[in-house]
């Protein structure tokens, strides 16, 4: 079923691609209504997998995936909607369509492990997906930035400084899309601290809570996540670590999100492998 | 209906003929009740800018109206005949509007693209429908052209990229800053270009402008010439570190703003962007300068090469941009031609409405009896009755291509309906009746323009005007 949003995002990215190329207004428009039908269609598949499972679909890396891409999309769409700039579409698409490769090849196991039965779990998990989202978005206007930036410093003036928004601009919608990210960021991960205490009270014996330790490679590399995005924050505002340098930080809190969400929830956590 | 231009512009005539025959000198009102008294054209437009003085014109007799229109040119003016027709270029009807489409798109522009000329149009139709020499077919045509001007703009690149060093300077400072509001500028050195640079920024919204020069007394006059402030030489620190765009354009022999020293400036202004514009030659900042972080450094030559690099894409853009303006010619052609049918759709229409009044009047003694607001319903339904009954044929009239298919319908409907010739006591009405019958909608879509603000957007903007 995620098969069909997944096309709809080559499509878009298709017309965003033409719109970046031609700058034709008219294309713009329909690259957007193109992901609107996209984020529409994932909507629904989203939509059917949580009346069928009784809950958002969340339950495992597959799934989790699916809805993070979705989250995402929707966080571009409110972005590009309030800025009225549509091209950073060009690069977010590849990276929806990069991670939505994953489920829509493969099928997802809800998994219904009884620790996951706390409420605390929708709480931790979406919240995550969420910064993530914000983390994403922050991270291609970061590249973005950096594309601008080095084109004006360069004085070589061509394709992003033709079609990007200012330096300003963009440095502030990656101050404010790290900022989101990294409060839902802080509720993510004390919102799993409190739970993972309370499972050890009534599911200790599962070998999952026992590894719940900041040595997992999950909880580990969160922990650095959120200790590179409040580093960011704290450099933009106090020390003047505004723009390229923010931006290449943002890539890099970015590269470490991607490498939790996909290769680490395959392979290597002992805690978080539902 | 014919249209006719005849004029001069920057490519057929040198700048001293272009100068004697300056509408804008001498009044475009006057000028426009001249044409209007002292030509057969029934309606005209005159625009005029420091590159073009031209005359677009409609009337029924091309011939007569193209004597008459090239004797007002010389005549108002003073220009002896010889001197002036050798310059002049007429044109007709489609290429009339094929003319104007490429000269509010900027492609007929001496800088291809330049954006002044869309409102300097918008400036002569608002002169005309101010004397009222503009009838449905010039404003027509004008509206068209305002279409194809925006049109152009927004689907090629023919206006985009700064095209003059200040346009450069302040394209660039929004780039970086986003906006101009709220930026400072700093001015080093009181020389006029410098002094223009500024006011371009200032004019596109820098809220502070303060000049250093080494004289206090020069600094200050520039400063309430372009209504900023003048600081003194030794406190340069100090206005450096309060500063989002530099502007330096001093004759100094070697740089005035090294590296340290902005280096120094960028610990106070807390690594906020710092946009260096250097105009002097020799330069007047050091150009390691521009290895500092957040420091963007732009010489008269790099300015001049992004310049050149605009043009260069401008010309590229050109066949796009022609290649809209065929496509809207072809759009204004088939309007034009619709009208080929007008005056059998004029009188197709007064012989109903005759019929319809003579009908009530012969039955009105019947009626008599009626009360006020029945008879004000039969009167509205006949009316709607003959409209239902002409909304075919007019669509089908309108619909018409080729003048011999109109001239052939035409006759069949004056025998089959008895048509007299439409009474054309006043020529202009006729075409209002005429184009409301044909009922285009086209006009109403078209932006309506402000002439205040295409005032402010041409005063804006410097350029070659």
């Amino acid at each position: 079923m995620n098969l069909v949003p997944f096309l709809l995002y080559i499509v878009a990215f298709a017309a965003y691609g033409w719109h970046f190329a031609r700058r034709d207004p008219a294309v713009g428009r329909i690259a957007t209504t193109l992901l609107v039908f996209a984020a529409l269609s994932h909507t629904f598949v989203i939509g059917m997998q949580t009346m069928e499972a009784g809950r958002v679909p969340i339950g495992g890396p597959i799934s989790a995936t699916s809805t993070f891409v979705w989250l995402l999309t929707l966080s571009y769409l409110y972005v590009e909607m309030t800025t009225e700039e549509r091209a950073m579409g060009v690069f977010v698409l590849p990276l929806l369509i990069a991670l939505q490769s994953i489920p829509a090849f493969r099928t997802a196991v809800e998994n219904r492990s009884p620790v996951l039965q706390s409420p605390w779990f929708g709480v931790h998990v979406s919240s995550l997906l969420f910064a993530y989202a914000s983390f994403a978005l922050a991270c291609v206007i970061g590249i973005t930035y950096v594309l601008l930036f080095k084109e004006i410093k360069a004085k070589h003036l061509g394709v992003f400084y033709a079609r990007l928004p200012s330096l300003q601009v963009l440095d502030r919608m990656n101050q404010r899309a790290i900022m989101i990210g990294w409060i839902f960021l802080t509720v993510g991960v004390v919102v799993g601290g409190i739970w993972a205490a309370e499972a050890r009270a009534y599911a200790a014996t599962d070998p999952r809570v026992q590894a719940m330790s900041l040595l997992d490679p999950k909880i580990f590399v969160a922990l650095l996540c959120w200790i590179v995005y409040s580093f960011e924050l704290f450099a933009a505002r106090r020390i003047g670590w505004g723009g390229r340098r923010a931006a290449y930080l943002s890539a890099l809190g970015f590269a470490i999100v991607l490498l939790n969400l996909v290769p680490v929830s395959y392979f290597l956590t002992k805690s978080h492998n539902f | 209906m014919h249209l006719l231009l005849i004029g001069l512009s920057h490519k057929t005539a040198p700048i001293e003929l272009r100068e004697r025959v300056d509408f804008q000198a001498r009044g475009i009102a006057r000028a426009l009740e001249a044409v209007a008294s002292s030509s057969t054209a029934r309606e005209a437009v005159i625009l005029s800018t420091c590159n073009r003085a031209e005359v677009y014109a409609a009337c029924d007799d091309l011939a007569r109206a193209r004597a008459d229109v090239t004797a007002f040119i010389g005549g108002f003016h003073g220009v002896e005949r010889a001197d002036i027709v050798p310059h002049l270029y007429d044109v007709s009807d489609l290429q009339v509007a094929r003319h104007l489409f490429r000269v509010t798109s900027g492609l007929d522009s001496l800088v291809v693209g330049e954006p002044q000329i869309l409102g300097q149009v918008k400036e002569a139709l608002t002169a005309a429908s101010e004397a009222q020499t503009v009838g449905p077919v010039l404003n027509r045509l004008f509206h068209a052209s305002f279409a194809v001007g925006k049109r152009v703009r927004t689907e090629t690149g023919l206006g985009s990229g700064a095209v003059s060093i200040g346009y450069a300077a302040v394209a660039l400072a929004k780039k970086i800053f986003g906006e101009m509001q709220g930026r400072h500028v700093l001015v080093i050195g009181a020389g006029e270009m410098g002094k223009l640079t500024a006011l371009h920024m200032k004019s596109q919204g820098a809220s502070q402008i303060t000049i250093i020069s080494r004289t206090m007394a020069h600094a200050a006059r520039t400063a309430e010439a372009i209504g900023g402030s003048a600081a003194p030489w030794d406190e340069m620190d100090t206005a450096l570190a309060a500063s989002d765009i530099i502007i330096t354009a001093t004759g100094a022999p070697s740089p005035i703003l090294t590296k340290a020293r902005i280096e120094a400036v960028m610990r106070r202004h807390r690594n906020q962007p710092l946009f260096l514009v250097d105009i002097a030659v020799p330069r007047d900042v050091e150009p390691a300068a521009s290895e500092i972080e957040q420091v963007f450094v732009y010489n008269i030559d790099d300015l001049q090469a992004t310049v050149r690099e605009n043009l260069a894409r401008r010309t590229s853009e050109v066949a796009r941009a022609e290649a809209i303006v065929g496509d809207e010619v072809g759009k204004f052609d088939a309007w034009f031609r619709s009208r080929g049918a007008i005056p059998t759709v004029v009188a197709l229409r007064q012989r109903f409405e005759t019929i319809r009044r003579s009908e009530l009047e012969r039955l009105d003694f019947k009626m008599a009896a009626l009360p006020p607001d029945a008879r004000a319903r039969v009167d509205e339904i006949t009316h709607l009755i003959v409209e239902k009954l002409l909304l075919m044929p007019t669509e089908q009239l309108k619909a018409l291509g080729d003048a011999q298919t109109v001239g052939a319908y035409a006759e069949a409907l004056t025998r089959l309906f008895g048509l007299a010739e439409p009474t054309a006591a006043d020529p202009r009405t006729e075409d209002d009746a005429a184009d409301q019958a044909v009922g285009d909608t086209r006009v109403a879509r078209v932006e309506p323009f402000s002439p205040r603000e295409s005032r402010v957007r041409s005063g804006r903007q410097s350029g070659p005007g």
